[in-house]
C-alpha cells in the first residue's frame, strides 16, 4: 500500500524552502491522522518529574500514572522518590461523587508519614470535567502544613505538550522566592537540560571547568532548596528553549536575570555555549579558561570521533525529534560527521526554529511538522535513508524498512551533551549504521 | 521504596482499559483503532506496547480538544474516521473511549450510526467499546473490546463443525503455539483474538502498515454456528463474557476452563478437545512426557523457590499453579485489578504446597500496587519475582531474579515472543525459574558456607582476608614500587607532589602552633600558600610538564586532608582527569578516616599515612589539647578515645580493601617514647604497611616548647625495636605541605616560581590577548548560529572580535517586541514574513540603532533598503548561515 498524505496535512510538509515563509506548525493535531505527540500532561510531567525529592501525585485515573511510572532516564545525585509513582487512581464511583475527599486523604497521609516539603498535584484530563477544585485542595494543604504543594492543571485536552511545559514552568515560578540581595553575578543556572544520563552533570562540570558557579538547575537533579536558591543568579543558561525559555523570560521579568540560550549538542555548539557564558559573566581569567578549555575538548572530541568518519560520510540522515532546537542541532552534527540529512521534523516545532531549518539543509530535504508514521515511512523510503533519528515509538517502524535508528528521547541510558556526548552519538549512529545485520535483511 | 501509603496508588500494577481494548483489536485481521479522547492516551499506549512488541503501533486519537470537551468531541471522532481510513484502508475499526469521552457522556454508537448514514458508501466495520480508564484495567478492557466485536457483528448462525477459542491476554508467541497445537489436532476452529502475526511480524522486503494477520470478520461471524465455544479465562467478567453471549443468543454451548498454563490445565484443554473429536498426536504426547521429564529435573531447585507472581488474574492464577505444581511455592500472588474471586481460588491451591515446605506465611492481595508486593516480598521472603518488567526496580532493591514473562516487558528485548502456555510453555519457564535460583545460589555458596561454617576455626588463607584479586594486589603492588615514601628504592627516582589544598584542622595537638603546617607531615615552623582545588590543578600540570618523573600526588595539609574533605576531593578529581595513572597519596590525622575511607578509595587514594601518637586514651590526653568532632569540642580522655578508635576503625577500613597505609608516630620524649612499640603493635595487626617514627621537634608558641627533644640515637634504638613488629621508614625527610620533587631534594621553592610564572605564559594560541578588537552584531535567536533577519531580528549578539578570537559583549533585545518562542503552544503563526515591508519600518529602524556602535552586522538576510543605510553608517554588512562564532571571526576579520 502507497503512503499518502491527508489533504489537511499538506502545508506542514514541504522540500526545503529558503526564504521563504515557514511551513504550517504550531496548530493542534489533526484527528485521526496518528500524530506522534504525547499531551498537556505528558509536557507538565516531563519538567517537572526530574526534581528528586518532591511527590509528583497524579490526580486521576490510573492510566496516565501507569503509563509514566519512571519512564525518563534523568538521572539523581540524591532522592529517588521521583522514581515513583504516585495516583489517587480514580474509580468510577469517584468520578460521580468527585475525587476531592481521595486527594485530600492522600495528602494527609503523605504528609504524615513524609512530610515532604514539596508536592506536586497533576489534575489531569477527567478532573475538571467532574468539578474536583484541585487549587483549593492544594491551598488548603499549604495552610495545614505549611509546606508548599502545587496544583498543575494538566488536562491533556487543553493544548498540546507545550502548553503542559509552559504550566510546568508556571508552577516553578510559584516556588521561587523573591530575588534578595544575595546576588552571585558570577553564578548560572541551567534551565531545560533533565540529567539524561548524567547531562546535567556533565554541563555542571564544564561550568565548573571554567570556574563558574551553577546556582541551580532546572529540573536535572534538582531538589527543592537548591531551586530555592534559583534568584541568586546572575545568568540563567537555557538549553531545551521549548520547554523553558518561557520560565527564562519570566524569571528575567520578575528578578532580572538575563538569559541565554545554549546547545550542548554537538562540538561547536558546546564550544559556543561555554564561551558564551563565560563571555557574559566571568572574569578575565573565566574567559581564558573557557577558552583553553573549549580548545582543547574540542580537539580531543575531533580526534576521538574522527576514525568513525569515513565509516560514516556520505550516509543519509532522517530526523523526527520532539522539539526544533534538537533537530537544529541534530542536522549540523550530522553535518560534522560527513552526514547529510534528508529528512527532518518534529513534533512540536516553532514557526521560526521550522525557518531556520530550512536554511539549514540542501533544497531537496524533506522538512514536516508534527508528522505520522505513513509519512514517515513515505519518506523514509522514498529519500533512501540509512538512518532515522527518533523516539522510542520510531524505531521499530525504522527497523521494519530496514533502516538504522539511533536513539534521541528520554528514556536512552547514552548521554549525548557535550563533548563526550558527541562521541556516544558518534558511536550510537556509526553502530547501528554499520551493523552487519543490514547486509542480510536488505540482501 | 515501600511507602505504605494507603489513600495513594503507589507504583501501579495495572494499565487501564483503552490499553487492553487497542491490544485485543490488534488481533482482528486488516483492523485499525481509534481512541476517542486527548492525544496523549493514544501516544502512551502506542509507547508502551512498541517497546514491549518492538514492532510499529499505530493507534489514531480523535484529537479532543478544549472545544470537543465542553460541546462534543463527534466533529474529532468523524475526522478522524475519515482520515484513518484514507491513510490505512482498513476493513474494521475499533473505536475505544477514554475516561474523557465517557465523561462527558460521548453517544458513540449514535456518532457511528450517523456517520454510516451519512457515508452509505463505506463499507468499513466501526465497533464501538465503552472503555472508560476508570471503570477496569486492561484485562476487562480486552474482553469489553471481544464483547463489543461479537454483539456489533452481524452474526451468521449457519451451523458449521468448527470450535470457538476465546483467549484472554496472551503473548503472539504463545497465540501461535496454541494455533500449532490445536491444527495437530485435526480440529477447524475459529481464533478470538489471534494477534501471532499483528504484534509479531518478521522482517519482510515489503511492509505494510495495515495489520493484517488475525481473526477476520467473517470467522467473527461465522462463531455463532459453531459446535462450541471454549473459552480459555477463568476469570473474565461474565458480564463481558464473549462465550456466555454466544450461548445465550445463538445457542453455542460454553466451555470454560482456565488458561492452558502448567501440566493440569494443559491436560484439561487436550482432554476438552480430545471430548470434542480431537485426535491428540504423538508429537503432543511427547511434549507432555517432556514436560514431565522437566518438571522432575527442575523440581528439587524450584522447590527452594519463594515466588511472588503479579499481573492479570488469569496469568497469575495459572502461573501460580504451574509453581505449585513443581513444588515452587508462590507465596505472594497479586493482581492490580478487582478480582476478589482469584483469592479464594489461589488460596485453597497454595496453602498445601506451601505445608510441603513448612513455608509459613503466604499472601494473595487483590487491588494491589507495588508498593504491597513490596511489603508482602519483604514479609514472605520471596526469592525469585515472575511478572512484568514492571517489578525490575523490586528485584533490584531485594537483590533478587525477575523472570518476566507477561506484559509489558520494556528492559529486555523478546517481548512479543515469550512463552508461557501449553507443555512447552511450562517446560521452558520451570528450567527458566531453577536457572535463576541456581545462577543465585551459586553466586553466593562459598561465600556462605565460609561465614556459616568457618568462621570460628583455623583457616589455610595466607593472610587475613582482603578483598583484592590477585591482578589488583599486583597493581598495587607497582604503585607502591614507585612511591617514594613507601619504597626507599623510589626515592631516588620517583618524584612527589604535595598540593597544599588542605588549610584547616580539627584537633589540636600540644607540639603545633596553627601558625605553622601541620608538623605530623611537615616540617616544622613551615608556613605554605593555600591553593584552591583550580590553582592546585594548574600546579600538578605545570610540575608535570617539569618533573617527568612525578609519580605521586599527596595532598598533606598544611591542615587535616579530612577536615577539608570537599577541597581534598576535588582537587583529586581534577588531578585524575588530568592524569590517570598518577599515585594518590593523603595524610591525615585520621578522625574524619572512618567516613570518608569508602570515598577516597572511590577517588583512588592507594596510599594513606595516619599520625597515630598513642594507642590508650590516658597517654592520647597528654598529646592532644582537643578534637573538635561532629560540632564538638571534647578534651581530656574523651578526645583522645574518639581520636584513636576513629584512627583504628579507618585503618583497618582501608587496609582490609587494600589501601597500602602507613602509619606515623611523633615521638615526645617522657610522653609517648615507651608507647610507640604498642602503637607499633595496633598498627600492624590492623593491616599497616610501614611505620615511621619521627622526632618531635620542639616548636615555640606550642605547649611543648620546652620538651626535651630526643636523641637520635634513643630515635634509632626505638626504630630499631619497633622493626620487629613493623617495617620502618628510614628516609623520612619530614617535608612541606608543598613539597615538590625527589625526597632527597625538595624543589619547592624553586618550581612554585615556575609554575607561578607558567600560568601567565602557557603557549595556547585560545590564550593570547586580542588585539584592536571591532565591534560585530549578529541576529540570531538560538545563539549558536545566525538565525535571523536583520529586520525582524528579536535580539542582537553583540561580539567583539580580531578576526582570530572571540568574545561575546552582550546580547541586546529589539524593544517592543513580541518575544514569541517562549508562549509556547499559545503562540500561533505570530510571525509574518519580510515582504510585509510596510509593518516592519519601525523595526528596521529600532534595529538601525541597536548596531549603531558597531563595525559590521551578519544577519541570515538582510533587505536592500537597510543593507544600504548601514553601509552608509560605515557599517559593514554580512549576509551569512553559520555557526555564530565563525561568522563573528570571518566578518571581523574583513574589517580588521
Amino acid at each position: 500500500m502507497y503512503a499518502r498524505i491527508l489533504e489537511e496535512r499538506k502545508n506542514s510538509i514541504r522540500y526545503a524552502e529558503k526564504n521563504s515563509a515557514p511551513i504550517h506548525c504550531e496548530a493542534a493535531s489533526i484527528s485521526g491522522a496518528v500524530s506522534q505527540r504525547a499531551c498537556v500532561y505528558c509536557g507538565a510531567r516531563v519538567v517537572l518529574n526530574p526534581i528528586t525529592d518532591a511527590f509528583h501525585i497524579v490526580h486521576g485515573p490510573i492510566g496516565c500514572a501507569s503509563y509514566t511510572w519512571d519512564i525518563r532516564g534523568s538521572l539523581s545525585s540524591g532522592p529517588e522518590l521521583y522514581r515513583n509513582s504516585f495516583s489517587t487512581d480514580l474509580q468510577e464511583k469517584d468520578v460521580v461523587f468527585g475525587g476531592v475527599r481521595k486527594l485530600e486523604a492522600a495528602i494527609d497521609e503523605v504528609m504524615r508519614t513524609y512530610a515532604p516539603r514539596l508536592i506536586f498535584v497533576y489534575a489531569t484530563c477527567i478532573v475538571g470535567v467532574i468539578g474536583d477544585d484541585v487549587e483549593a485542595v492544594c491551598r488548603e494543604a499549604e495552610r495545614k502544613y505549611g509546606a508548599r504543594v502545587i496544583a498543575v492543571k494538566a488536562p491533556g485536552f487543553s493544548g498540546n505538550k507545550s502548553t503542559g511545559y509552559r504550566m510546568a514552568c508556571d508552577a516553578l515560578m510559584r516556588l521561587l522566592p523573591p530575588r534578595d540581595d544575595h546576588i552571585r553575578k558570577n553564578g548560572v543556572n541551567i534551565l531545560g537540560d533533565y540529567n539524561l544520563a548524567g547531562e546535567t552533570w556533565i554541563i555542571k562540570t564544564y561550568m565548573r571547568e571554567i570556574g563558574v558557579p551553577v546556582i541551580s538547575t532546572f529540573t536535572g537533579d534538582a531538589s527543592y532548596e537548591r531551586l530555592l536558591a534559583a534568584p541568586s543568579a546572575g545568568l540563567n543558561v537555557v538549553q531545551c528553549a521549548g520547554s523553558m525559555l518561557y520560565l527564562a523570560q519570566r524569571m528575567e521579568q520578575e528578578f532580572g536575570i538575563p538569559w541565554v540560550k545554549a546547545s550542548f549538542f554537538g562540538i561547536e555548539d558546546t564550544s559556543t555555549a561555554i564561551r558564551q557564558v563565560a563571555d557574559l559573566i566571568g572574569s578575565e581569567e573565566t574567559r581564558r579558561k573557557a577558552r583553553v578549555f573549549t580548545e582543547r575538548e574540542s580537539e580531543r572530541a575531533a580526534r576521538l570521533t574522527a576514525p568513525y568518519h569515513s565509516r560514516l560520510r556520505g550516509k543519509k540522515a532522517a530526523i523526527f525529534v520532539g522539539g526544533g532546537f534538537k533537530a537544529i542541532s541534530l542536522v549540523r552534527q550530522f553535518r560534522e560527521m560527513g552526514m547529510e540529512t534528508v529528512m527532518v521534523g518534529t513534533q512540536t516545532g516553532k514557526a521560526d526554529e521550522y525557518e531556520v531549518l530550512e536554511n539549514l539543509v540542501s533544497p531537496d530535504t524533506v522538512i514536516l511538522d508534527d508528522a505520522n508514521p505513513s509519512e514517515l515511512e513515505k519518506f523514509l523510503r522514498e529519500k533512501g535513508a540509512d538512518i532515522l533519528v527518533g523516539g522510542v515509538k520510531e524505531r521499530p517502524l525504522a527497523y521494519k524498512l530496514g533502516i538504522a535508528f539511533c536513539d534521541h528521547n528520554h528514556e536512552r541510558k547514552h548521554a549525548l551533551a557535550g563533548y563526550v556526548g558527541v562521541e556516544n552519538f558518534t558511536r550510537e549512529v556509526n553502530l547501528s549504521i554499520n551493523s552487519p545485520v543490514w547486509r542480510y535483511a536488505r540482501g | 521504596m515501600s511507602s505504605g501509603i494507603v489513600n495513594l496508588n503507589t507504583n501501579p500494577c495495572k494499565m487501564c482499559m483503552p490499553m487492553g481494548a487497542v491490544s485485543a483489536f490488534y488481533g482482528i485481521a486488516r483492523c485499525m483503532s481509534i481512541l476517542h479522547g486527548s492525544q496523549g492516551c493514544s501516544t502512551y499506549i502506542r509507547r508502551h506496547m512498541a517497546t514491549h512488541y518492538n514492532e510499529p503501533v499505530d493507534i489514531a486519537s480523535s484529537s479532543l480538544t478544549e472545544e470537543g470537551t465542553v460541546f462534543g468531541g463527534e466533529k474529532n471522532l468523524v475526522k478522524g474516521l475519515d482520515n484513518l481510513i484514507s491513510l490505512y484502508h482498513p476493513e474494521v475499526i475499533g473505536v475505544s473511549t477514554t475516561c474523557l469521552a465517557e465523561t462527558i457522556g460521548e453517544d458513540v454508537p449514535a456518532v457511528i450510526r450517523r456517520y454510516r448514514e451519512s457515508r452509505p458508501e463505506c463499507g468499513v466495520k466501526i465497533i464501538s467499546v465503552a472503555s472508560a480508564g476508570y471503570s477496569g484495567t486492561q484485562y476487562e478492557g480486552w474482553f469489553r473490546a471481544l464483547h463489543a466485536l461479537l454483539l456489533q457483528t452481524d452474526m451468521d448462525e449457519t451451523r458449521h463443525d468448527g470450535l470457538n477459542i476465546i483467549t484472554g491476554p496472551v503473548s503472539p508467541a504463545d497465540t501461535r503455539a496454541l494455533k500449532n497445537c490445536l491444527g495437530s489436532l485435526g480440529l477447524s476452529f475459529i481464533l478470538l483474538p489471534d494477534i501471532s502475526e499483528n504484534l509479531d511480524g518478521g522482517h519482510n522486503p515489503a511492509y505494510d502498515r495495515l495489520p493484517s494477520g488475525g481473526t477476520s470478520l467473517a470467522q467473527i461471524s461465522r462463531m455463532a454456528g459453531a459446535r462450541a465455544t471454549l473459552e480459555l479465562s477463568a476469570f473474565l467478567p461474565e458480564a463481558y463474557s464473549p462465550g456466555r453471549w454466544l450461548e445465550e443468543k445463538h445457542g453455542v454451548p460454553l466451555l470454560r476452563l482456565n488458561m492452558p498454563i502448567g501440566l493440569r490445565d494443559t491436560d484439561a484443554l487436550l482432554k476438552a478437545l480430545e471430548d470434542l473429536g480431537g485426535v491428540i498426536s504423538g508429537e503432543v504426547r511427547r511434549e507432555r512426557a517432556r514436560c514431565l521429564d522437566a518438571m522432575i529435573d527442575a523440581h528439587k531447585y524450584n522447590a527452594l523457590g519463594r515466588g511472588a507472581v503479579f499481573g492479570e488474574p488469569d496469568f497469575v492464577y495459572g502461573i501460580a499453579r504451574l509453581c505449585c505444581e513443581n513444588g515452587l511455592v508462590p507465596v505472594v500472588a497479586a493482581t492490580g485489578g478487582n478480582c476478589p474471586a482469584l483469592k479464594a481460588r489461589l488460596e485453597e491451591e497454595i496453602r498445601p504446597v506451601a505445608d510441603n515446605v513448612l513455608a509459613e506465611k503466604t499472601t494473595v492481595l487483590n487491588f494491589a500496587d507495588f508498593d504491597d508486593i513490596d511489603a508482602a516480598v519483604t514479609g514472605n521472603g520471596v526469592n525469585i519475582l515472575i511478572g512484568n518488567s514492571d517489578g525490575r526496580r523490586l528485584a533490584r532493591k531485594h537483590n533478587i531474579p525477575l523472570i518476566r514473562c507477561a506484559f509489558p516487558i520494556h528492559d529486555h528485548v523478546g517481548g512479543q515472543r515469550v512463552r508461557i502456555l501449553g507443555y512447552s510453555g511450562a517446560s521452558g519457564l520451570l528450567n527458566t525459574l531453577a536457572n535463576a535460583l541456581i545462577s543465585g545460589r551459586d553466586a553466593v555458596f562459598r561465600a556462605d558456607a565460609f561465614e556459616r561454617y568457618c568462621k570460628n576455626i583455623p583457616t589455610n588463607a595466607v593472610k587475613p582476608a582482603c578483598a583484592q584479586s590477585g591482578q589488583a594486589n599486583r597493581r598495587m603492588a607497582e604503585k607502591t614500587a614507585r612511591h617514594p615514601c613507601f619504597s626507599s628504592s623510589a626515592r631516588h627516582s620517583a618524584a612527589r607532589l604535595h598540593l597544599p589544598v588542605a588549610p584547616a584542622c580539627n584537633i589540636s595537638c600540644n607540639y603545633c602552633v596553627r601558625v605553622f603546617d601541620c608538623p605530623n607531615e611537615s616540617r616544622p615552623g613551615v608556613t605554605t600558600k593555600v591553593l584552591s582545588p583550580e590553582e592546585a590543578l594548574t600546579r600538578f600540570i605545570n610540575i608535570k610538564a617539569s618533573l617527568p618523573n612525578l609519580a605521586v600526588v599527596g595532598i598533606a595539609g598544611p591542615g587535616d586532608s579530612l577536615a577539608n574533605f570537599p577541597e581534598t576531593s576535588e582537587t583529586l578529581r581534577l588531578v585524575r582527569e588530568a592524569d590517570p595513572d598518577i599515585v594518590f597519596c593523603l595524610s591525615t590525622n585520621g578522625l574524619l578516616l572512618p567516613i570518608y575511607a569508602a570515598q577516597l578509595m572511590n577517588l583512588g587514594v592507594s596510599h594513606v599515612t595516619v599520625t597515630i601518637n598513642a594507642v590508650d586514651p590516658r597517654i592520647g590526653a597528654r598529646i592532644y589539647k582537643h578534637v573538635n568532632y561532629m560540632g564538638v569540642k571534647y578534651e581530656g580522655e574523651a578526645a583522645a578515645a574518639i581520636l584513636m578508635s576513629n584512627q583504628l576503625a579507618g585503618l583497618k577500613m582501608l587496609t582490609e580493601a587494600g589501601v597500602v597505609c602507613k602509619v606515623n608516630t611523633v615521638l615526645i620524649k617522657g610522653v609517648n617514647d615507651a608507647h610507640v612499640e604498642d602503637v607499633a603493635r595496633a598498627a600492624r595487626s590492623l593491616g599497616a604497611s610501614i611505620a615511621n617514627i619521627m622526632q618531635m621537634i620542639p616548636v615555640k608558641g606550642s605547649v611543648f616548647e620546652d620538651m626535651p627533644l630526643i636523641s637520635n640515637k634513643e630515635h634509632l634504638t626505638l626504630r630499631k625495636r619497633c622493626e620487629a613488629v613493623i617495617p620502618q621508614m628510614y628516609h623520612c625527610r619530614q617535608c612541606r605541605a608543598d613539597a615538590v620533587g625527589l625526597l632527597d631534594e625538595d624543589m619547592s621553592f624553586r618550581l612554585r616560581e615556575i609554575a607561578s610564572s607558567r600560568t601567565q605564559i602557557v603557549e595556547s594560541p585560545a590564550d593570547r590577548p586580542m588585539s584592536a578588537p571591532v565591534r560585530v552584531a549578529v541576529a540570531s535567536r538560538s545563539g549558536v548560529v545566525v538565525d535571523q533577519h536583520f529586520g525582524y531580528a528579536e535580539q542582537f549578539y553583540i561580539y567583539e572580535s580580531d578576526g582570530l578570537f572571540t568574545r561575546l559583549v552582550e546580547t541586546r533585545r529589539a524593544p517592543g517586541d513580541t518575544v514569541g518562542c517562549g508562549r509556547c503552544g499559545g503562540g500561533g503563526k505570530k510571525q509574518a514574513y519580510p515582504g510585509g515591508e510596510e509593518n516592519s519600518f519601525g523595526k528596521i529602524a529600532r534595529a538601525l540603532e541597536i548596531v549603531a556602535d558597531c563595525r559590521a552586522v551578519v544577519a541570515m538576510r538582510i533587505g536592500d533598503s537597510p543593507s544600504r543605510q548601514l553601509k552608509r553608517k560605515g557599517i559593514a554588512v554580512f549576509s551569512t548561515y553559520e555557526n555564530i562564532d565563525k561568522a563573528v571571526r570571518e566578518a571581523a576579520a574583513q574589517c580588521v
